[in-house]
């Protein structure tokens, strides 16, 4: 304990009336009032009231400071909560969005195929209808060729007349082969054409 | 003295300590790592320094290389063990509370914004802590 001189006594309980400034702090409780002077007693009480006074109310704002940082930092924790998700949803979104138009070009060259695959059936239908016509084409030409030949030669053979036969057969040949010739060709033409194209 | 990386509860701590009319001086320190670079200074270097009573470590100190725990270990078991000491943390953590006890923690005074009643309380068994009588205590 520090024991006060009379000189400093008196100058703290003048500074105490005339300015009011009083002792504060941990300082305070080494402080001790000389025997029996009561007027620097009441002067160190007053002075220990004032101190803890002041320390209960800055020790509330602190409080309160501290209680508002508490929510501060448990509110920014929210938000960084909150930011973390939004950010993974933007990530899904930008995903989904990614995985749609991959489909679509899926679904685009599916639609493609499905259009090459149509028209390939549709040619491949037209060429066993060409053939078809061809094969019966030929048949007939053939057919023809045969039978006309065939009376011809028995004409020739039996010594009947051939004029009417031979010039029918001759007409009827000619015919048959530019016919035969004619069909040949616009088969090659055709078969060009969709090679060409596929 | 106190070890607590949370300024703010420096003051209240101080104030609190200084109401309660507990203590005369008070140090504040905000890492681990200052705290051992003192205790260091002081033991084995100069051991008759004089040095605090009473310390109050708070359970984690964020930014420092070690938590409380290790702290009170480093205290008790590198630097002489000659001092009151304990954790002051707003954690409730059993397996906490028995890794402090393992290392000689003498209390554990739970931080909340009413923190004066359990300071008084510990005022009150202070002497037994200080002759290392008491047991283990929870202020809650």
């Amino acid at each position: 304990m520090i024991e006060i001189t009379e000189h400093t006594r008196n100058v703290l309980l003048e500074v105490a009336k005339k300015k009011k400034i009083y002792v504060e702090g941990n300082f305070l409780k080494l402080l001790k009032a000389p025997k029996g002077d009561k007027e620097f007693e009441e002067y160190l009480k007053l002075c220990k009231e004032k101190d803890v006074s002041t320390r209960k109310k800055r020790l509330e704002v602190t409080k309160q400071v501290q209680s508002q940082n508490k929510d501060l930092v448990a509110k920014q924790e929210e938000n960084d909560c909150l930011m973390a998700e939004l950010q993974v949803a933007l990530e899904e979104a930008k995903n989904a969005t990614w995985e749609a138009e991959k489909l679509k070009e899926e679904a685009e060259k599916g639609q493609e195929q499905a259009l090459e695959d149509l028209e390939l059936m549709q040619k491949r239908s037209q060429f066993e209808l060409i053939g078809m016509i061809v094969r019966i084409a030929l048949i007939v030409i053939c057919g023809v060729g045969v039978i006309t030949t065939i009376m011809y030669a028995i004409a020739l053979t039996s010594g009947h007349d051939t004029q009417i036969i031979g010039s029918t057969w001759s007409n009827m040949f000619g015919i048959l082969l530019t016919n035969a010739f004619s069909i040949v060709g616009t088969i090659m033409g055709v078969k060009y054409a969709s090679e060409k194209d596929s | 003295m106190l070890i607590d990386d949370e300024n703010l509860f420096h003051l209240v701590f101080e104030d609190a300590c200084s109401i309660l009319d507990m203590a005369l001086s008070f140090e504040a320190l905000d890492s681990s790592d200052e705290a051992d670079a003192l205790f260091k200074k002081w033991f084995p270097d100069d051991p008759n320094h004089e040095r605090p009573e009473c310390v109050f470590v708070d359970l984690n100190i964020i930014g420092s290389s070690y938590d409380g725990i290790e702290m009170i270990r480093k205290i008790n078991y590198e630097y002489g063990d000659n001092c009151v000491i304990g954790i002051i943390s707003s954690s409730e953590d059993e397996e906490e509370i028995e890794r402090a006890k393992k290392v000689g923690a003498q209390f554990w005074i739970i931080k909340s914004d009413d923190i004066e009643p359990r300071l008084e309380e510990f005022m009150e068994d202070y002497d037994d802590y200080r002759v290392k009588k008491a047991p283990f205590k929870i202020y809650r």
